[in-house]
C-alpha cells in the first residue's frame, strides 16, 4: 500500500516530443484510427440507421424512412425469427453446457499430463485450424443422403436418414459439429491459462490434503478467473454469430433459422430488404453485452 | 464464387491490355470495328452455372462469336445459387459485359433500376425470329427490351419410359387428379415412391404450388395472388395445401434434406416414378447415358378443375441481359444479339446439348422425342407463367414462401397458421 502511494505521489516526468515523433505518433495512431473508423464504424453506423430505413440496397437515392417498421416486422409478423432466436439459444445452452465444459475438462485433463496428453491435445486441436465453412463441408459429404454414412449403413437416398432436413435431429446434427471445433478451441485456451499457473499453488493444496476436485474447483478455477472471462464471452459470441457452417449446408435459403443465416437471406440477392439490416443490429445488440464484459476484463488485465 | 474472383481478376487485367492496345493503335480498333459495327475491345460473359452440359453449350457459342467476329471475350462461371445471392451487389460492382439472367419480374426489378442495358435495338435486328410472348417477357416496365432469350423448359411430370412398361402402368394416360393419385398409390403398393419431390433449396416446391393453384383456382387466381391482388388466407389457397398433403404420402420422406439433384437421382435410378420438375434436367440424363436421356418422358400436370383443364404452365425462359456498369455495354449488346440471332442458337445447338430454343429459326426437325414432347406440352397450355420466384416480388419469394413452404412439409397440419403468417407477411413489405 505505502510503496503504491509513493508511487503514485513521484511527480511524472513530462516527456516531450520531438516534431519528428510527433509525425511519427500521428501516422502510427492516425491510419488504423481512420481505417477503423471507416470499415469498422462506418459500415455499422449506416447499417443502424438503414434498418430504419425500406432500401433494396441499390440506388441512394431511394432510401425511404420507415421508422421502426422493419423491427415490427421481424418481432411481429415473422416466425422464423422467433425460431432462430430459440435455435440460437439452444445453441448457446448447449456450448455453456456442454462444450464448453468438456473443452475445459480435455484441457485440465492435459495439463495433467495423461498418457497421451500429446496426442489428445494434437486430436482435438486439428478441427480449430479448419474453418467453419470447410466443417460445414466435410460434414456434409459425411451426413447427406447420398454421402458416406447413409451409404456405409446401405441406405439408398430415398431411405436416408435425414440429418439436416428433420426437426428431430437437425439442430443437433449442427450442434455436434461446431462443437467438434469449440471443444478443442476451448481446450487450447484453457490449456494456456492452466500453463501459467504457479506449480507450488497445486503442490500446496495437495499437501493440506484437498482431493483433486476440490484442487480444481477452489484453487485452479478462481486464479483462471481472467481466462475464464474470456472462455465465456467467446462462448457466447461463437454461439450468436454462427453463420457460415449453416449456410454452406443449407446454401442461405431456408434449412434451419439461425440469426446469422436471416441477416444474410433478407439482404443479399434480389431480396435486399432493410428487414436484413434490421436484423444485423439485433444481433450487434444481443452480441454487445458479452463483447463489453470482455472488453472491460481486456482494460481491467492492462492496468494491472 | 472463387471462380468469379478468380475471373474478375483476369476481367481487369484484360481490361488494362485492351485500354493499352487502344491507345496504340487506332488503326486496331477500326479492324475490330469492322468485323462487329459498334463493339470495340474485350467482352466479359458470365454464366450463371458451372454445370457440364450448359457449360459446353455456353463457351460453344461464345466460341463462335469469337470465330465470326474477332472479338476477344473472357467466360467466367458462378455456381447458380451464389451467382443469384450476389447479382445485386455484382450489378453495382464490375460485372461481367454480357450475362446469363431470366426473365420476367427478376429481370425488370434490374432494369427499373437502371443496372441494364436497354436491348431494342438489338430486338430490331432479331426480334422477328421470335414470337411476341418472348419480346413481352424481354420488355420492362418501360416498355423497352432488356433481355435476350435463350431457351425456355416446361414444368411438368416426368417419368422413365422403361420403369412404366415394367411395373406395367400406362402412365401418358394420367389425366386428371384421379388417375394421378391411383398411379401413385399402385406405385406404392409395389413398394416405389410415387412422387420424387424436394425442398431442401428453399425453390424447389414453388413449382408446385404454382401448378396446384394455377389447376385448382386457375391462372387469373394465381397470377393475382402473386401480385398481392388476392389474399394467401383464402379459401382457395387453403384448398392447395388440402390437394398438396394428398400427394405427401407417396413423396420420399426426406424432401427437405434433398435438392432437385437429389429428387431427380431417385427418378434416375428409378426408385421413384413421376418427378414433378422444369425439363432441363434432361441434360443431366444426357450426361449419364443417351439410353437414359431416350428413356424421359413428360406429360401435363394432371387436371384437377375441369374448368381449368391443362390451361397453365410454368415454363421460365433463360436468357441474356448486358449489365449497365459493365465495361463495354457496346460489346456486351453485340454478344447478346448474337446470342439470340439463329446463327448464335444454331452454335449452341452443334455443341449436342439439348436446348428448347425461345427462337422460332430452330429447327423443329431436329428435336428430338423428349423435347417435341415437351412442345406437345408446352402447346396445350394456354397460359404460361414464369415461376413463383420470377413472378412475384424477390423479398416475398425468397426469404418469405421459401422458408414458409419448408416449415409447412414439416407440419401439413399448419397450413392456417402458415398461411396467415403469409398474409401478414406481405402486408408488412414496404409499397415498391
Amino acid at each position: 500500500m505505502s510503496a503504491a502511494t509513493t508511487k503514485a505521489d513521484k511527480p511524472r516526468r513530462r516527456r516531450t516530443f520531438s516534431g519528428r515523433d510527433k509525425v511519427t505518433l500521428g501516422f502510427f495512431v492516425g491510419v488504423p484510427t481512420f481505417l477503423h473508423l471507416a470499415l469498422v464504424w462506418f459500415p455499422a453506423i449506416a447499417t443502424i440507421y438503414l434498418s430504419f430505413t425500406y432500401w433494396t440496397g441499390i440506388h441512394i437515392s431511394d432510401i425511404q424512412w420507415a421508422g421502426t417498421a422493419n423491427y415490427e416486422n421481424i418481432i411481429f409478423e415473422t416466425p422464423r425469427f422467433w425460431e432462430a432466436v430459440r435455435v440460437n439459444v439452444v445453441w448457446l445452452f448447449w456450448f455453456g453446457l456442454i462444450a464448453t465444459p468438456l473443452g475445459i475438462l480435455l484441457a485440465y485433463q492435459i495439463d495433467r499430463e495423461i498418457r497421451g496428453h500429446k496426442f489428445y491435445q494434437s486430436a482435438y486441436y486439428l478441427p480449430v485450424v479448419l474453418s467453419m465453412a470447410v466443417i460445414g463441408i466435410i460434414w456434409n459429404f459425411l451426413l447427406r443422403p447420398d454421402g458416406f454414412v447413409n451409404g456405409l449403413m446401405g441406405l439408398e437416398i430415398s431411405e436416408a436418414i435425414s440429418f439436416f432436413g428433420d426437426d428431430r435431429y437437425n439442430l443437433w446434427v449442427i450442434l455436434i459439429m461446431a462443437s467438434w471445433r469449440h471443444i478443442g478451441y476451448i481446450m487450447l485456451l484453457y490449456l494456456a491459462g492452466l500453463k501459467a499457473i504457479d506449480a507450488t499453488l497445486r503442490e500446496a493444496a495437495a499437501i493440506d490434503g484437498a482431493t483433486e476436485w476440490q484442487t480444481f474447483r477452489r484453487i485452479i478455477f478462481p486464479a483462471m478467473q481472467p481466462v475464464n472471462i474470456i472462455v465465456i464471452v467467446i462462448t457466447i459470441i461463437e454461439s450468436l454469430r454462427a453463420f457460415d457452417m449453416v449456410y454452406i449446408i443449407y446454401g442461405g435459403r431456408g434449412g434451419l433459422p439461425i440469426l446469422g443465416v436471416l441477416v444474410f437471406e433478407n439482404i443479399a440477392g434480389e431480396g435486399a430488404s432493410m428487414k436484413g439490416a434490421a436484423y444485423a443490429v439485433i444481433l450487434f445488440l444481443l452480441s454487445i453485452v458479452p463483447i463489453l464484459a470482455y472488453l472491460q476484463q481486456q482494460f481491467k488485465e492492462d492496468v494491472r | 464464387m472463387l471462380n468469379k474472383i478468380a475471373g474478375h481478376e483476369v476481367d481487369r487485367r484484360l481490361l488494362l491490355k485492351g485500354a493499352a492496345a487502344g491507345g496504340l493503335g487506332i488503326a486496331g480498333a477500326t479492324m475490330l470495328a469492322g468485323c462487329a459495327p459498334g463493339s470495340t475491345g474485350p467482352i466479359s460473359f458470365g454464366a450463371r452455372t458451372v454445370d457440364e452440359s450448359p457449360t459446353i453449350q455456353l463457351k460453344g457459342l461464345v466460341d463462335a462469336y469469337i470465330a465470326k467476329t474477332g472479338n476477344e471475350v473472357t467466360y467466367n462461371a458462378t455456381e447458380s445459387n451464389a451467382f443469384q445471392n450476389n447479382l445485386s451487389q455484382y450489378l453495382q460492382g464490375t460485372p461481367d459485359d454480357c450475362f446469363q439472367w431470366m426473365a420476367g419480374y427478376r429481370m425488370q426489378f434490374f432494369a427499373d433500376q437502371g443496372l441494364l442495358v436497354d436491348l431494342s435495338d438489338a430486338w430490331n435486328e432479331i426480334g422477328d425470329q421470335y414470337n411476341e410472348s418472348y419480346k413481352i417477357a424481354a420488355t420492362a416496365a418501360d416498355g423497352k427490351q432488356y433481355f435476350v432469350p435463350q431457351s425456355w423448359y416446361p414444368w411438368g411430370l416426368h417419368f422413365r419410359k422403361s420403369m412404366m412398361a415394367e411395373i406395367g402402368m400406362d402412365a401418358d394416360s394420367v389425366y386428371n387428379w384421379d388417375d394421378f393419385l391411383a398411379a401413385l398409390g399402385e406405385m406404392k403398393a409395389k413398394g416405389l415412391i410415387g412422387l420424387a419431390s424436394a425442398d431442401k433449396g428453399g425453390w424447389e416446391a414453388m413449382g408446385m404450388f404454382d401448378i396446384l393453384n394455377a389447376r385448382i383456382n386457375g391462372y387469373q387466381f394465381h397470377v393475382d395472388l402473386l401480385a398481392g391482388r388476392e389474399k394467401w388466407t383464402d379459401d382457395r389457397v387453403k384448398e392447395v395445401f388440402r390437394h398438396w398433403e394428398q400427394l405427401l404420402p407417396f413423396m420420399n420422406t426426406n424432401v427437405l434434406d434433398l435438392e432437385w439433384d437429389g429428387a431427380m437421382q431417385l427418378l434416375l435410378q428409378k426408385q421413384a416414378g413421376f418427378f414433378f420438375n422444369g425439363s432441363w434436367f434432361g441434360a443431366n440424363f444426357l450426361e449419364q447415358s443417351q439410353e437414359d436421356y431416350d428413356d424421359l418422358w413428360i406429360i401435363p400436370f394432371p387436371e384437377i378443375n375441369p374448368d381449368n383443364a391443362r390451361d397453365t404452365i410454368d415454363a421460365p425462359i433463360d436468357g441474356f441481359c448486358v449489365a449497365k456498369n459493365g465495361a463495354n455495354n457496346a460489346g456486351g449488346a453485340d454478344l447478346a444479339k448474337f446470342a439470340g440471332d439463329i446463327e448464335g442458337v444454331q452454335a449452341m445447338l452443334d455443341t449436342g446439348i439439348p436446348m428448347t430454343s425461345a427462337n422460332n429459326g430452330q429447327d423443329r426437325s431436329s428435336y428430338d422425342a423428349f423435347q417435341l414432347q415437351q412442345v406437345a406440352v408446352m402447346d396445350e397450355a394456354k397460359y404460361i407463367t414464369q415461376f413463383l420466384d420470377r413472378d412475384t416480388r424477390p423479398d416475398f419469394a425468397g426469404p418469405i414462401i421459401g422458408p414458409a413452404f419448408q416449415s409447412w412439409f414439416k407440419d401439413p397440419s399448419s397450413t392456417d397458421s402458415i398461411l396467415e403468417s403469409l398474409q401478414s407477411q406481405w402486408d408488412a413489405l414496404p409499397a415498391l
